[in-house]
């Protein structure tokens, strides 16, 4: 494996931030931690940068150990949420800085940075203050200054987090196509399903500093190891250890009886609230499908899955 | 041999690699220990050796020194009265001049804040001075308009001045708090119908305790360390401050000097300690960042607030009117008439005092920042264990009264190997270190601004330790380093209590000549010179005040 991360234990004041935590990533794989906000994912990606110490375990990036060394000796390169974006420099000199310390020289580092900046389709921005871009742009500027020093991982902390709905959506195929142009393993961190679901080639859920469960979107979704994983993916009808996806309930003529009682439209689909056997469930229908009003009687078919 | 040649040339790049990295390492712990071992050496040692001095002697621990008290004790009773009198005033007009920022526009407002400023930027006697132009035997006001012969020396001399001294620098605390004063609370108030009064009563004073706490502490701490006013005006009014002052002067009783600042010291750092509780509460009080106008009717409390506000601000106007005027002009037979006359008699104190000055100021600008910016970056931004001391033991000079920390330097750098005594480096030296704790405060405010993101980026892309100083930290404090500079400088432009001991007779500073001027009689004179110190820190802190603002809008808009 590529990157490997053993027994990741990291203790605020002898409470543990993360417990344990092991998992591994491929080349060019894109792995993404996904949690609600302080579960440790953040504490991960800290960890692997080597912004804190921690208390034990073991991180190995292509056969080495690097869990001490200090961030500058890694080879990896971290987006932070807020960018952390050099205020003081231009779009060109915060692209370039990483290479001052690779031995360029300034014209050929100049180059680079150019090169850079037109594979993010910034060309023009070069002399532009960071402080006059907007948000997408200041995102590909930090993406650049990260890239250009060909680290072997990439980390991604909350990448989206600061970006509206639309740019969100055209920043994640930015990040598919910057895979294919580096060839690079990409490990980021999100709480927003829809980031982890639309880019990552895995998923590793996390609660309370423990993994919950690493696999892809698919079985995350359809086989969820625990109620946990159950709950923060996506809504289900939930009875004694049973689940049943409100997707997956479905209109039958042969079905059981069930009454609507309740309705919500919520755009390309609605959402019913209906009764079945003394229990309440969720279950949703496209909005082009027939629609049913409070207290119709319906006829549905649905098979409860074990957790 | 291919094969080989390549390994050779990798391992000898990887090997200057490596050497390039133990030389930054090696470099980043002796900027950390040099400046470490300044503050130990140019604050803590003198700092003990007043300790040292005042406790120790004929080889043992005695308190002899402390028995004055028993006998003059009216000395400590004298301080206390002044100090509390002198504080309460001048927190009550900082109060009224706060409030009336409520009540005035915007422009108003920058005057009063120019006039605050003037006072800020002024040497510390200049009250002294035009106290007696003023109100003195001879004096303007009490002689000729009201045909008086009082004895305008004593307690009441020195609260006026240290009064009028003071207040500035509380109102302009009070005001910046009430900058970030949430004003939608007053319009609440009045949506309520409470009436101005209420609003100021039951709202605005009861928030602002904090504040009004630590501008009566400051206020009590700077009356105690004192002695020029006193000495000028006090006439048989002695304090623990001048009596302090004239044992090294008069008696060159170094042991009594070190005793009674150690006396003045207790109640400083009982109020340090209270300061920076109030302080945190300060902060964490309410930060509103919609800026609002809140206009309240003119009315009820507002009458006594307007009344007091314009009476103190009549004061500090009527007194740089005496100021310029005195400079200006002069009597002959009863007539005022104007003349340049004093300019000229002035030049032979100015020449080499004044360009002397404006050197040393410059200088301890620099080193006080520089150290301040070396110091706050091991200890605020990389928080090392170590520093953080460092930096606690650094603020001593703030803390300390100012003839403590001269004292302290002469004991301290009397004797070899660190015999420093009548060099202008031992003066240059304490300006620097005394301006210290000012520095570091500014400079750390303005490191708040920067995101630990912005360091963590730099560190991920390679940037050691000592390039991340260089690269982001230095040039992403320039606002606060300029602020550092000004205040730094103005202070040593106008200070004179720390370096009153230190200063060799023949290279006198200019607030030097000018105390000595005002003791001896020469007004006039006293006058041109303090025009002169006024004008010039006045320039240097409006042409900061630009840059600062140009600069901190490029910074702090991201």
């Amino acid at each position: 494996m590529f990157l490997n991360i053993k027994n990741l234990t990291k203790k605020y004041n002898n409470i543990e931030a993360v417990n344990k935590v092991s998992f591994s990533a491929q080349e060019k794989e894109i792995i993404c931690i996904l949690g609600p906000s302080g579960c440790g994912k953040t504490t991960i990606l800290q960890s692997i940068g080597g912004f804190i110490k921690i208390d034990g375990g073991e991180i190995i990036l292509d056969g080495k150990n690097i869990e001490n060394l200090e961030p500058e000796d890694r080879e990896i390169a971290t987006v932070f949420q807020s960018y952390g974006l050099f205020p003081h420099k231009t779009v060109i000199e915060n692209i370039i800085y990483g290479l001052k310390f690779r031995r360029y020289k300034k014209k050929d580092a100049i180059e680079e940075g150019k090169r850079m900046l037109e594979v993010l389709n910034l060309k023009g921005y070069e002399n532009k203050r960071v402080t006059q871009l907007s948000g997408g742009e200041q995102q590909r500027v930090a993406l650049g200054r990260a890239l250009i020093v060909k680290p072997k991982l990439l980390l991604l902390d909350e990448p989206f987090s600061n970006l509206d709905t639309k740019l969100r959506v055209s920043m994640r195929g930015e990040l598919l196509r910057i895979r294919e142009v580096f060839n690079i393993t990409m490990l980021f961190v999100t709480h927003d399903q829809e980031d982890a679901f639309s880019i990552a080639d895995r998923i590793i859920v996390m609660n309370k500093g423990q993994i919950e469960q690493i696999d892809t979107a698919r079985n995350i979704y359809l086989n969820p190891k625990t109620e946990f994983v159950l709950n923060f993916i996506g809504s289900a009808n939930v009875d004694n250890g049973y689940f049943v996806r409100p997707e997956a309930i479905k209109i039958s003529e042969d079905g059981e009886e069930a009454r609507v009682v309740g309705k919500t439209f919520k755009g390309s689909f609605i959402e019913y609230i209906i009764e079945y056997k003394n229990n309440r469930y969720k279950m949703i229908r496209l909005n082009n499908e027939e629609e049913y009003e409070i207290n119709d009687k319906i006829y549905i078919e649905m098979e409860m899955r074990e957790i | 041999m291919g094969i080989r040649n390549k390994t050779f040339n990798e391992l000898n790049s990887i090997n200057t690699v490596v050497k390039r990295k133990k030389a930054l390492d090696m470099m980043n712990s002796l900027l950390k220990i040099f400046t470490a071992l300044l503050v130990i050496v140019f604050v803590l040692y003198p700092f003990l050796s007043v300790f040292g001095k005042a406790l120790y002697s004929d080889g043992r621990i005695n308190f002899s020194e402390f028995l004055f008290l028993k006998g003059e004790f009216y000395l400590v009773k004298n301080s206390i009265l002044s100090a509390t009198i002198t504080a309460l005033l001048s927190t009550i007009f900082a109060l009224a001049l706060g409030l009336m920022t409520f009540f005035v526009s915007e422009r108003q407002k920058k005057a009063i804040m120019f006039i605050l400023l003037l006072t800020m930027v002024s040497p510390p006697f200049i009250g002294s001075l035009t106290y007696i132009e003023l109100f003195g035997r001879n004096g303007f006001i009490t002689r000729d308009i009201l045909k008086l012969s009082i004895n305008p020396y004593g307690l009441w001399g020195i609260v006026s001045v240290q009064t009028l001294g003071f207040t500035s620098l509380n109102a302009v605390l009070l005001i910046g708090y009430l900058d970030s004063f949430d004003k939608t609370m007053i319009e609440a108030a009045k949506s309520l119908k409470a009436s101005t009064t209420s609003i100021l009563l039951d709202v605005v004073i009861p928030l602002m305790k904090p504040a009004i706490a630590v501008c009566f502490l400051l206020s009590f701490i700077r009356s105690m360390a004192d002695f020029s006013s006193p000495m000028i005006i006090g006439g048989a009014f002695n304090t623990l401050a001048t009596e302090a002052y004239l044992s090294i002067i008069a008696k060159g009783n170094s042991p009594r000097a070190s005793a009674i600042s150690v006396i003045l010291f207790i109640p400083s750092i009982i109020v340090f300690i209270i300061y920076g509780h109030y302080l945190k509460e300060q902060q964490s009080a309410s930060k509103n960042l919609r800026q609002t106008q809140a206009k309240m009717k003119k009315s009820g409390l507002y009458h006594l607030v307007k009344i007091l506000a314009l009476f103190f601000i009549l004061w500090l106007i009527i007194q740089y009117l005496a100021i310029f005027t005195s400079a200006f002009t002069d009597k002959y037979k009863g007539e005022v008439y104007f003349t340049l006359d004093n300019i000229r008699d002035s030049l032979p104190h100015i020449r080499d005092s004044f360009v002397r000055s404006i050197i040393y100021s410059i200088i301890a600008g620099v080193f006080s920042s520089l150290i301040g910016l070396v110091l706050s970056y091991y200890s605020y931004i990389m928080k090392g264990k170590y520093m953080k001391f460092i930096d606690f033991i650094s603020n001593m000079p703030y803390i300390v009264p100012g003839t403590f920390f001269g004292l302290g330097y002469i004991f301290a750098f009397n004797k070899s190997p660190l015999k420093l005594t009548g060099t202008a480096l031992i003066v240059i030296l304490n300006l620097i270190f005394r301006q210290l704790p000012m520095s570091i405060r500014t400079i750390q405010s303005s490191m708040t601004q920067i995101e630990r993101a912005t360091l963590n980026s730099a560190k991920d892309l390679g940037a050691h330790n000592l390039y991340i100083l260089k690269d982001m930290v230095f040039p992403m404090t320039y606002s606060g380093l300029f602020l550092s500079f000004t205040n730094a400088f103005i202070s040593s432009m106008t200070t004179i209590g720390s370096i009153i001991f230190l200063v060799y007779p023949s290279r006198k500073l200019a607030t030097f000549v000018l105390f000595d001027l005002v003791s001896s009689g020469k007004y006039k004179i006293a006058s041109v010179l303090s025009c002169i110190i006024i004008i010039v820190c006045l320039s240097v802190s409006l042409l900061s005040y630009r840059i600062f603002n140009r600069s901190s809008k490029n910074v702090s808009q991201y």
